[in-house]
């Protein structure tokens, strides 16, 4: 018997192609954004209302993550941006290699910002990097105010957090003072956006902070 | 649940190491799961029970070692141990407070003949 001493993440392959990853967005200052919520939350909604403002601005590419069908990809293609499908078939969330494949859709010279829009998932997504300069999450008032606190480990390596659908706070017992403070608790660097795809508020606001990433990363 | 996922993982980096040791068999994998990780210890043992036949640790046990979220407090320096998913510290209330422990999904030692 003999003990063979290891240490090192059970991840790690999936860390070094996300790290890759990250030095060639950081070559071509490509800002990239990976949007994680649970299904439902508004995802491409919020996408749609975003790029559509910004789109004539900057060269955008998005990756569609879902288990089946191009509906995400075909939305996103209507407001006139690029858009690519992954189908994970039974998988749970997107991993470093199916970026690094679905990549050759994109020229990376000419893009500013590349959106990940991951499989619809709040547990699973949190633990793959995907080489994303951050991870925006999603929660809309449907789902309670304290999604935060029931999915932890996913607020935990989010950068910011968009409260969604909330022109339905009038019919909802959802306290978004709580359901911030829930998240605040997990993880008191995040940024907050209270928005409405429906009704366009907060979407400027939230557009700011994007735009301010994707400039930040252009000038480095 | 991507416990199928972490499984095959664990298991390429154990057959792994030990075939660059010249080992025949694998008997034990030590892996440090923190709270925070999200993994369920039953998903993961099916998985990887499942996984592991016609490789070198057909007969390999996972014994997994649980990590507790361990936090300081970036203002009053106070360390505690967080059950509850709330990083506000127990002594001063203040947010601020950076994780120790808890976030780790690491193999750390393997046993072989």
């Amino acid at each position: 018997m003999e003990k063979i001493n290891i240490e090192e993440k059970i991840l790690s392959k999936n860390i070094k192609k996300a790290d890759a990853l990250r030095d060639l967005f950081k070559k071509k200052r490509v800002f990239v954004m990976n949007l994680v919520s649970s299904p439902g939350s508004g995802k491409t909604s919020i996408l749609e209302s975003t790029l559509i403002g910004i789109k004539n601005k900057y060269n955008i590419g998005v990756i569609e993550g879902d288990l089946q069908t191009e509906n995400d990809a075909k939305r996103i293609r209507k407001t006139g941006i690029d858009a690519i499908q992954i189908n994970t078939g039974g998988a749970c969330h997107l991993e470093a290699g199916g970026i690094e494949k679905a990549l050759v859709n994109f020229d990376l010279d000419k893009l500013d910002l590349l959106v990940i829009e991951n499989v619809g998932n709040l547990v699973c997504p949190a633990s793959f990097d995907l080489g994303e300069d951050c991870k925006v999450v999603v929660v809309s008032t449907p789902e309670g105010e304290d999604k935060p606190a029931k999915y932890p480990s996913m607020i935990r390596v989010a950068s910011a957090m968009i409260i969604n659908k909330i022109d339905l706070l009038a019919y909802l017992d959802f306290d978004i003072n709580k359901c911030i403070d829930f998240a605040k608790g997990i993880n008191p660097d995040l940024d907050f956006f209270n928005v409405s795809c429906k009704t366009g508020e907060g979407i400027s606001t939230w557009t700011n902070w994007l735009t301010k990433q994707i400039n930040d990363k252009k000038s480095l | 649940m991507h416990e199928a996922g972490i499984a095959q993982n664990i298991l390429d980096i154990a057959v792994e190491n030990a075939s660059n040791n010249n080992a025949k068999v694998i008997n034990k994998i030590y892996v440090k799961i923190g709270k925070l990780a999200a993994i369920e210890h039953d998903a993961l043992l099916f998985a990887f029970d499942a996984l592991k036949e016609d490789t070198i640790a057909a007969n390999a046990l996972l014994e997994i070692e649980d990590i507790p979220i361990k936090g300081r407090c970036m203002e009053c320096k106070h360390e505690d141990i967080y059950d509850e998913m709330f990083f506000s510290c127990k002594r001063c209330g203040s947010y601020k407070v950076e994780l120790l422990t808890g976030e780790e999904l690491n193999i750390t030692e393997i046993e072989v003949d």
